[in-house]
């Protein structure tokens, strides 16, 4: 045999150990840092607290609610049918399960919308596409949907439209009866003329 | 007869080219321009951990120029950052601090040991960017506590925002369980007390008053 088929195996060899020092291949596909850059500067991951509140009044099948908070504030309190997936355990393979459901949109929300942002981040670093922001977190979620605010009496009729929404939206989620106050009496005085006395006399 | 009897040479060939194509393949292998130097768990760590923020009540020393190893980066828009910026603010958006020559100067700054401080309108805006330029490596990129809003508050008082806790975020403002349980919605909010309207009527003046 020519040796030099020998020599092309031992340098076959020797250049297959290039291949000790190529880059880690992951079995997931991230997104580069580019494309996620375009995809942080555009607003469109935020969802509404109002339009959480109709998803899950209409028990809308295609979206799901994951809650970053610790596991103990979850237990404390939650949405309804919320996902408890604490920030640190983003990347485990329950989570993978929840957030790689077909066709259902992923909402993330903590306290605030750091949190979530934050998760929001990583999650579409992981090539996880359809994931959204709950904007204002929790504390939004209170201030607008639990304990709604009255508009003034000059605001635009969307504003009441909007606060109709949100006090009903408060009692499905509270149970809390509205009171009305409607039996209050009005004390009305009236001060009765006095009867003329005719003939009141002069001096 | 074998083939390379006839010219002992061509094997000889084959294999250089052969190699050359090997070695010539291995030294191109395109690495992305942008690489993420952060494993995905170790920015998870980030989060969790973070420390790479700016206490508003910290700008003063930079606005006055009594600290030089800080740069801001005022990433909002231009109509934004025209109506109004902290003193010394450069405007550039974060897709444009990705750029080549950026990165560049970045990579310089973070040789140096200056600190890149950016900001947006809040906190929130600046969060994405942040994560992203902290997953490049950069670990000299930080953070200003709430953002433009908050510093526009109090500008003419930064230091004194020391004792003000407006800027934190990620905690939670209520106790959510203890109010979703006692909520009262009042319909007549604003005019529960009850009114007693009292109407007086002008006395009719007696037809036959007498005068003097």
């Amino acid at each position: 045999m020519n040796k030099n088929y020998f020599i092309l195996f031992g340098l076959l060899i020797v250049l297959s150990g290039g291949l000790l020092f190529l880059p880690e291949k992951t079995n997931y596909v991230q997104q580069s840092p580019e494309s996620l850059m375009w995809d942080i500067v555009q607003p469109t991951r935020y969802i509404s607290t109002d339009q959480v509140a109709k998803l899950i009044i209409e028990k809308d099948p295609l979206f799901q609610l994951v809650d970053v908070r610790p596991d103990y504030d979850f237990e404390a309190f939650s949405l309804p049918n919320s996902f408890n997936i604490p920030i640190d355990s983003i990347l485990t393979d329950e989570a993978n399960d929840i957030f790689n459901i077909e066709d259902v949109n992923t909402i993330f929300l903590s306290d605030d919308d750091i949190k979530a942002d934050q998760a929001w981040v990583i999650a579409k670093r992981m090539g996880y596409k359809s994931v959204y922001v709950m904007k204002g977190g929790l504390n939004c979620w209170i201030r607008t949907i639990i304990q709604p605010q009255k508009p003034s009496e000059s605001a635009p009729i969307t504003e009441f439209e909007l606060y109709n929404f949100r006090k009903g939206a408060s009692i499905y989620f509270t149970g809390a009866e509205l009171s009305t106050n409607s039996d209050i009496k009005q004390e009305v005085n009236i001060t009765r003329k006095k009867k003329e006395t005719v003939a009141e006399g002069g001096c | 007869m074998h083939v390379h009897e006839i010219n002992p040479k061509k094997t000889l060939i084959t294999l250089t080219i052969f190699v050359i194509v090997i070695i010539v393949g291995l030294l191109t292998i395109t690495n992305p321009r942008l690489e993420y130097k952060l494993t995905p768990n170790e920015t998870v760590e980030l989060v969790v951990w973070d420390d790479s923020y700016v206490f508003p009540y910290e700008l003063e020393d930079v606005i006055v120029g009594a600290v030089d190893t800080v740069i801001l980066i005022d990433i909002r828009n231009t109509f934004d950052f025209s109506r109004g910026h902290i003193p010394g603010a450069e405007n550039i958006s974060a897709v444009e601090l990705l750029s080549e020559d950026n990165i560049k100067r970045l990579k310089k700054l973070q040789k140096e040991g200056i600190c890149v401080l950016i900001y947006g309108e809040t906190q929130l805006q600046a969060n994405g960017p942040w994560m992203v330029f902290r997953q490049l490596g950069f670990s000299n990129v930080k953070s200003l506590m709430g953002g433009y809003q908050y510093y526009a508050l109090w500008k003419d008082n930064l230091a004194d925002s020391y004792g003000d806790d407006g800027y934190l975020l990620g905690a939670a403002d209520f106790d959510y369980s203890d109010i979703a349980s006692n909520v009262n919605i009042d319909e007549n909010e604003g005019d529960s007390e009850k009114t007693s309207i009292t109407v007086n009527r002008r006395k009719k003046s007696t037809v036959a008053e007498g005068g003097c």
